[in-house]
């Protein structure tokens, strides 16, 4: 390491207003004309990190050097004004503007107080020419498709004398030849003299392109290395840690043949999250199958597609022998679906409507005399909710919007859970709620299992999967690469390099 | 909750009381008397039964349009077809009421269903191009009021038009038709007690039966509604079919109670109003009633401010105005600090 790198980070370290820590103490240093990856799970730092970097954030403590002098951050003018450029993995890119206003977008070349369109167009090609981008300056951006975009995204990174580049997962929205083709472009701006910051969960990637890599794991750099000086195996342990010794609980399946039977199940999608690419799965009575993969990996399609709000675009889906492919929500919802969604407030519920009318929604039917509801008996059945779940909350008649995240999550876990449903697909049923909240939830799903309801359970913490499922199936870029059966044995060291899709079992 | 409800409602109020003054005050003080003005405006309305009845007559059909729009609104839609449903809703009846052969007893309600079906088709059209193709149910109703006009006044011109009245109106409304008045000495009919019937018919279905609850639901969060299997479309639908039927009601209503014959010629602005008074109550159909009667008393009290001052009725249509902006300004009406003021407790983040 040389004496001035082009970044420093010193002790950084952000707490938010609610007393998440996103970051403690992070440190390390990126070279000059290098591409420096950054590694860890979700939740890890690394977006909070590249947040400060580009200034979208400030750091509660700590700073940065960049060239050695120390700067403040505080706003992306800041940043730009520093030669620092971000491509985000959800664009900031207008889709009804030409190419050359979104490139361009609050550095317009005027004349009086027009926009010089001549000029402008011109200095897009000039950059794109420079960078050898090839991109149609006129063309209105939502016509092009999503590697023309991220071009574009890119440039528009590159506009204003940048040295540093981050690009946060530029791979997750690109098919296999197109992230060749930008893996090409970032060796060739890398050869000209830029530094560029890497955010990946895909091993593979970071072994092609970057020099050097930092790995963070729960708001710390675990490790920090030469690519040279380090192997995959040890970045996968830097990233998910070492075993930890939580019990088991694994519930015993309760028949031999499955409940769920999912045969070549294909969705085809843009988004990386939503694609399917020939699934195989079995989900047997009383069994909680897991599905662990880093964020992204074809999660979302797979719960749309089971849960009927996607129809596949190949296989099969059935329900004890029976087919239920095309079947919509409603009609799983009356086999024995229950679902708790990843987006508690997004899907999950409203927040105008009251816990009450959260709580029972979908069993509203059973609470009618003639016509009319039973509202009395509407509110005693959530207060028994609300008592056996200890749900923190003013009462029944409190809007969900007025409950913290946990007990929100309580409100509509009870509500799924009990339809006493048949299949229950819990998507990150305890994601960034407390822990007593999250061990009820835990233990409510392994009563469910028990009482004979097959369960599929996703989730990104991977102790929780290997705390409850009976088996463990890896999600990586859309495909089932492994299962295990659960055991002490089975821990995060060994699943890591199929979620980071270096290994791929029968 | 019910202390933050309140206090919504009593930032409401303050509100609306603002705007009035906003609107009034620079207005009496261009006149000789400003008190008289102001005094005209406010309590003029309540100086005699005559004027009592104006009030009770202008909400009536303020009511139904209003229910329909805050039905509307809860499920999540936004139909202004309301406006054009009323209006052919009106001329439906009176076609029905002069062609039908039936019985006194029977010609009323046979016309007012006759007219609730046809002037509801302009919500049920823009809800079903929703449902099926996606299509904005605000653009298409809009534009379908004024095709509802014009093809209204064709089949006036055409079928209905009484050659001897010298102007296109309508033959008269046979009196078998006629909604009977309630109270000697002004014109207040049997249409105000269904409208107030409806009003409560209206929060009953919404807060109380499982079809109500559905929309809701969709009008809260349609993702949450999807997630429950909810058959989301067909709720959204379902809510413009009433919306619709309730708003035609109104015009037939309107007809049969208050004139001789039908005599619109262009929209007659009451599902303009309504969405005014549904925006006003909340879109809870209980409140449509007092939001309906608040109205009828601006514009009575601006009517009498313009026959006995230099001063034109307009200014209602001004206050109307600034009222719709500043109810419907989350940054006023949901500000936190603002309903804290008010008594609201904190915490309760909407």
């Amino acid at each position: 390491m040389s004496d001035r790198p082009l970044i420093r980070f010193e002790q950084v370290s952000k707490t938010y207003p609610n007393g998440t820590v996103a970051l403690s103490d992070v440190g390390f240093a990126v070279e000059a004309g290098t591409i420096h990856a950054i590694c860890g799970e979700n939740g890890a730092g690394k977006s909070t990190l590249m947040k400060i970097l580009s200034g979208l954030e400030a750091p509660t403590s700590g700073g940065l050097a960049i060239d050695g002098l120390p700067v403040r951050i505080d706003n992306p003018r800041a940043a730009a004004a520093l030669g620092i450029g971000m491509v985000h993995q959800h664009f900031s890119l207008i889709g009804g503007l030409s190419v050359t206003e979104n490139i361009l977008l609050g550095q317009e070349p005027r004349h009086g107080p027009f926009v010089d369109r001549a000029k402008a167009r011109a200095r897009v090609l000039d950059l794109a020419s420079r960078y050898s981008l090839d991109v149609d300056p006129d063309a209105t951006l939502s016509t092009l498709s999503v590697a023309a975009q991220q071009k574009v995204e890119i440039l528009k990174a590159l506009s204003r004398d940048t040295r540093i580049l981050i690009l946060d997962e530029p791979t997750a929205v690109l098919s296999p030849p197109e992230t060749e083709e930008l893996f090409r472009r970032l060796v060739a701006l890398r050869e000209q003299g830029l530094t560029i910051l890497f955010i990946s969960h895909k091993l593979k990637e970071v072994r092609e392109l970057a020099q050097r890599v930092t790995t963070m794991r729960a708001g710390r750099v675990s490790g920090d290395a030469a690519m040279s000086d380090v192997s995959d195996d040890a970045i996968a342990r830097l990233v998910m840690g070492e075993a930890t010794t939580s019990t088991i609980v694994r519930p015993e399946p309760q028949s031999g043949t499955p409940r769920i039977a999912v045969c070549g199940l294909t969705l085809r999608a843009r988004d990386a999250n939503d694609r399917l690419d020939a699934i195989h799965l079995d989900i047997r009575p009383g069994e909680i199958l897991g599905i662990a993969g880093v964020d992204g990996s074809g999660q979302r399609g797979l719960v749309k597609v089971l849960a009927g709000s996607r129809r596949p675009d190949a296989g099969t889906i059935s329900w004890d022998g029976e087919p239920v492919v095309g079947e919509r929500t409603g009609a799983l919802r009356r086999r024995g679906l229950a679902h708790l969604p990843a987006d508690r407030f997004r899907d999950g519920g409203s927040r105008r409507l009251t816990l009450t009318e959260n709580a029972l929604a979908g069993a509203h039917r059973g609470y009618r005399f003639g016509p009319l509801l039973r509202p009395r008996a509407m509110v005693e059945r959530t207060r028994a909710i609300i008592d056996t779940f200890g749900v923190r909350c003013p009462g029944p008649l409190a809007p969900l919007g007025a409950l913290s995240g946990g007990n929100a999550q309580k409100i509509i876990a009870a509500r799924e859970f009990g339809t006493n449903p048949r299949f229950l697909i819990a998507d990150q049923p305890t994601r960034g709620i407390d822990v007593a909240a999250a061990n009820f939830i835990q233990d409510q799903i392994v009563a469910l299992a028990r009482s004979g309801c097959a369960v599929l359970l996703l989730s990104a913490d991977l102790d929780e999967l290997l705390r409850l499922s009976t088996r463990v199936s890896v999600l990586y870029a859309g495909r089932l690469v492994a299962t295990f059966p659960n055991s002490p044995d089975l821990t995060p060291a060994r699943l890591g390099p199929y979620m980071l899709g270096l290994e791929v079992a029968a | 909750m019910i202390r933050n409800a309140l206090a919504e409602a009593a930032l409401t109020v303050a509100v609306v009381i603002a705007v009035v003054a906003l609107v009034l005050v620079p207005l009496a003080l261009t006149q000789p008397d400003p008190m008289g003005v102001v005094t005209t405006f406010l309590f003029g309305p309540f100086r005699n039964l005559r004027y009592l009845g104006n009030i009770v007559e202008l909400a009536t059909p303020s009511m139904f349009c209003g229910l329909a729009v805050a039905l509307i609104l809860r499920a999540g839609m936004f139909n202004l077809g309301v406006e054009g449903a009323f209006f052919l809703g009106g001329l439906g009846t009176v076609a029905a009421a002069l062609l039908l052969p039936l019985p006194a007893p029977l010609l009323a309600p046979a016309a007012l269903l006759v007219g609730a079906v046809v002037g509801s088709s302009v919500c049920v059209v823009p809800g079903v191009l929703r449902a099926r193709y996606g299509a904005s149910e605000l653009v298409s109703s809009l534009m379908l009021n004024f095709a509802a006009l014009f093809i209204g006044l064709y089949v006036l011109n055409v079928l209905l038009r009484d050659p001897a009245a010298g102007a296109m109106v309508s033959f008269k409304i046979p009196a078998d038709a006629k909604l009977p008045k309630l109270i000697e000495g002004n014109r207040i009919h049997l249409g105000t007690l269904l409208a107030l019937l409806a009003c409560g018919l209206g929060a009953v279905y919404l807060f109380r039966t499982a079809g109500g609850f559905e929309s809701r639901i969709v009008g809260a969060n349609p993702n949450f509604a999807g997630h429950l299997g909810l058959a989301v479309r067909n709720i959204g639908l379902r809510a413009q079919v009433i919306g619709g039927l309730i708003a035609a009601l109104g015009g037939g209503i309107e007809m049969l109670g208050l004139y001789q014959r039908f005599s619109w010629q262009a929209l007659p602005g009451n599902g303009w109003t309504g969405v005014t008074v549904a925006i006003l109550a909340r879109d809870h159909p209980a409140l449509v009633i007092p939001a309906a009667l608040f109205l009828g008393w601006m514009q009575v009290g601006g009517d009498l401010v313009a026959r006995n001052f230099d001063v034109p009725n307009e200014a209602v249509g001004l206050m109307q105005a600034l009222l719709l902006v500043t109810v419907t300004a989350a940054a006023l009406t949901r500000n936190p600090k603002l309903l804290r003021a008010f008594g609201a407790r904190t915490g309760a983040s909407a």
